[in-house]
């Protein structure tokens, strides 16, 4: 490869393929995305002791912040923060093992389990930080297991993951559409957080069809893409004071 | 202690210990990796495949999953009383003895999948069988065996050799059906 570091930095034109709009006003910051991502993406649940240590399993997140020194403080909108699908992204070229690949058929970035060994250099190198990693085989007692998505791989111990943007999702609605001879439309199928959120504050769908719902709300202006200065171009758009 | 013991075996006796052991052994691992390679024991026993082929029954009506969904699916006791309530042998032979219990006593049928993947691959037959693909062509010839068996390992390298062959010329399905994505998540 004969690429010079500066040719693979200014790759700023890529255009995804899957995005997300959040509105921040929206949010409430009532964790039922939460809720419904680890039901959705069968996310272990590591107990009192080992969120202690910080290994907490979360695909996505509500962060708050407070502005300003103590007695006035102020506290900043809900921001949910998920994998941002990166079209550059840092996880990946970091991997020894290539099991976070970018997937050149959705534009995202994948997790692939069998492959990982769990050296976590992704969750180190990414700014976002949205890895986690299973520490241990959590249990799940009866009858948890019942409640396991068939479409989801269950991960074992020492194996990295995060959101995928609900890619069995993606992988079923472009299957039915396919069967029905037809192109997946717009607003066919979303996420499990955006399905679950009450206030619709997530948006998800096609950001390369100009026509889409997500991208009308992408190109409305004051959109935010977190840390994009890093050149990681997010497929994620954050809305707040609009 | 441990030089008295290569002594030992360096003598004839030694030499054929050493060899019965190896042989032991060896003849252990074979087995086990015989044993993997049979088809498992059915709720029915030796389920004749044959038999139902011959008789001009359709892989889709047991398994009619698999033109629909993901899984191809494994046909319920009332699938097989439909036909087999119809047939003297029911009532005669012991071997389909589990059958009328089934349907006697309304508990279901549990048959062992043959054909099996990893939690962490995803395989949806539909598309499958909407690409054209011919059942046999992946789980063998069913006019010739009982029980089901594997006529191949199936491993990523014979899903992808596969894959890449019926992208053929055409770079964005050859991305698609070559793609990490598409069946682990």
């Amino acid at each position: 490869m004969d690429m010079k570091i500066s040719e693979i930095k200014m790759s700023t034109e890529e255009v995804g393929k899957w995005g997300m709009v959040i509105d921040q006003d929206l949010c409430t910051g009532c964790q039922a995305c939460v809720a419904a991502c680890a039901m959705e993406n069968n996310l272990s649940f590591v107990g009192e002791e080992d969120a202690g240590y910080g290994r907490s399993m979360h695909w996505i997140r509500i962060e708050r912040f407070w502005e300003g020194e103590y007695p006035e403080v102020k506290m900043t909108p809900n921001q949910p923060m998920m994998c941002q699908q990166c079209g550059s992204a840092p996880c990946e070229p970091v991997c020894p093992a290539f099991a976070t690949v970018h997937s050149n058929a959705e534009s995202l970035n994948l997790q692939v389990y069998n492959r990982c060994v769990g050296t976590r250099y992704c969750a180190n190198n990414c700014p976002y930080q949205v890895r986690s990693f299973n520490w241990r085989d959590y249990e799940r007692p009866e009858p948890l297991p019942n409640q396991l998505n068939p479409d989801v791989t269950v991960r074992r111990r020492g194996v990295m993951e995060k959101c995928t943007f609900c890619i069995q999702r993606i992988h079923k609605a472009q299957d039915k559409a396919k069967s029905e001879g037809r192109e997946v439309m717009d607003g066919e199928f979303t996420t499990a957080c955006a399905q679950a959120c009450p206030a619709s504050a997530i948006t998800f769908g096609r950001t390369d069809q100009p026509e889409s719902l997500v991208s009308h709300l992408m190109h409305q202006g004051h959109g935010v893409k977190h840390l994009e200065d890093l050149g990681t171009l997010p497929n994620v758009t954050y809305f707040k004071g609009g | 202690m441990i030089k008295k013991l290569f002594d030992w075996l360096k003598q004839p006796l030694g030499l054929i210990a050493v060899g019965i052991v190896f042989l032991a052994v060896f003849s252990a691992a074979a087995y086990g990796i015989y044993l993997t390679q049979q088809s498992p024991e059915q709720p029915v026993p030796e389920f004749p495949h044959q038999t139902h082929v011959a008789f001009g029954i359709q892989c889709l009506y047991c398994h009619p999953g698999a033109s629909k969904g993901p899984a191809a699916g494994l046909p319920s006791q009332s699938k097989c009383w439909a036909c087999h309530n119809q047939i003297q042998k029911t009532v005669d032979s012991t071997k389909l003895a589990p059958l009328k219990e089934a349907v006697i006593n309304g508990e279901p049928l549990e048959w062992v999948p043959v054909a099996i993947v990893p939690d962490f691959v995803q395989f949806n037959h539909r598309a499958h069988v909407a690409a054209g693909r011919n059942c046999e062509e992946c789980h063998g010839d069913m006019s010739q065996v009982a029980i089901a068996e594997n006529p191949q390992v199936m491993n990523m390298g014979w899903c992808l050799n596969c894959h890449i062959e019926a992208a053929g010329d055409d770079q964005e399905k050859l991305i698609k059906l070559s793609d990490c994505g598409t069946c682990h998540y």
